[in-house]
């Protein structure tokens, strides 16, 4: 049987016109359209390749003297190039047509979760089954998860967007669950630009977070602490 | 009855594909949006309709921050696995300060005495990544290079 898909969009999201319009939504979250004809994957790509550096195209021939035939530009003569710092850069690393909104673990972990215990009743329809890496998304999603509340969550790092921090920066900072300022420089290092800007939101952002997750710890502390109660109980019984 | 024909192929196919290059790996259908006219095929009779629906997928990208736990252990470097990726290559030359102890149960040990061994958890950096159209996965290359990486 044949099957393939073309994926091509213009426009934001939620906007259909026409047959060949899609919009894509989310790292952990797609709005796909397929029409299923014609090859999969769409024509033009960037695809990011061990050690690629393609985010500043080099292209070939560029003499840095920007003079015509200046061989001795390209004879290795050019001054050393600085490496590329490892940013994250979602928009770039995706081919055009496909949008992309990133989603936090989570998020991603209470829907999958929602999907699992949904799949327990639709299981009993045979036809019906879950691609092969959705167990592991889901193992990967949960482990992450230090919150128990995901929209309070993103409430809280929602205030950030307002200093320009985008939406695939704030996912990786509540994934992580950084403890200080210094970390979310560290490993977001697309906002040390902003640096002087973001450190006071910041810090405001981290110590509600450090709320969310404590009190998400505690929650789980009791609901541990009522199972040790019960069991208690029931040795009294017995004796 | 056709909406649902149409909802169970389009699972079923979302389950079959597995993951794609762009897209990464497909994890589940969370909504469905639309289903638009159908058109015959001429020569098979098949009938296609476009459907579009909204999916959560898994993707590495360039420069994210994540979690893996290694699984294997070589002279070189080790491999990790992270949600449905289970080729995660960490070079030794991307763990600062580790070095490879042998022995029945080999690890990367560094001065402070963190190990990195089998069944460890590690925060890492992806490098790059690459699709494997024939087996329709993904590998991927990381690092330990930069504060706040390394084993949890």
């Amino acid at each position: 049987m044949e099957k393939g898909a073309t994926l091509k969009s213009k426009g934001k999201e939620g906007s259909f016109k026409g047959k060949d319009d899609s919009s894509i939504k989310s790292k952990y979250g797609r709005k796909v359209r397929i029409n299923f004809e014609g090859p999969l994957e769409p024509k033009t790509l960037s695809s990011p390749k061990y050690g690629g550096k393609d985010d500043t195209p080099f292209p070939k021939g560029y003499s840095s003297k920007g003079g015509k035939g200046d061989k001795i530009a390209n004879g290795g003569k050019t001054p050393a190039k600085e490496p590329q710092p490892l940013e994250l850069k979602i928009e770039l690393e995706l081919p055009e047509n496909v949008k992309c909104i990133s989603m936090m673990d989570c998020e991603a972990a209470s829907i999958l979760q929602g999907i699992q215990d949904q799949m327990v009743i639709l299981s009993k329809d045979p036809e019906l089954k879950l691609p092969v890496p959705f167990d592991k998304g889901l193992q990967y999603a949960k482990r992450g998860v230090h919150y128990t509340n995901p929209q309070s969550v993103r409430k809280v790092l929602e205030t950030l967007t307002k200093h320009g921090v985008s939406n695939s920066e704030l996912c990786v900072i509540a994934n992580v669950g950084p403890e200080s300022v210094d970390e979310v420089f560290s490993l977001v290092p697309s906002l040390k630009a902003k640096r002087s800007k973001l450190s006071e939101p910041l810090k405001g952002v981290l110590s509600e977070l450090a709320k969310l997750k404590e009190s998400a710890n505690s929650a789980s502390q009791l609901e541990d602490e009522s199972q040790q109660g019960g069991k208690s109980t029931q040795g009294g019984k017995f004796t | 009855m056709l909406q649902r024909a149409i909802t169970v192929r389009l699972m079923e196919n979302f389950a079959t594909r597995k993951a794609t290059k762009d897209l990464g790996y497909f994890l589940a259908v969370t909504t469905l949006e639309s289903i638009g006219e159908g058109r015959v095929r001429q020569h098979t009779g098949d009938v296609l309709f476009p459907v579009v629906f909204s999916c959560i997928t898994f993707k590495l990208f360039r420069g994210d921050i994540l979690e893996g736990v290694v699984h294997k252990v070589l002279k070189h470097g080790v491999f990790l696995r992270c949600g449905p990726v289970e080729n995660i290559y960490l070079s030794c030359l991307k763990m600062p300060d580790y070095k490879y102890v042998t022995g029945e149960n080999p690890v990367f040990l560094n001065d402070k005495l963190s190990k990195i061994e089998k069944d460890v958890a590690i925060r890492f950096i992806v490098i790059g990544t690459k699709w494997l159209e024939v087996e329709r996965e993904f590998q991927a290359l990381v690092s330990l290079e930069g504060d706040y990486l390394g084993p949890i």
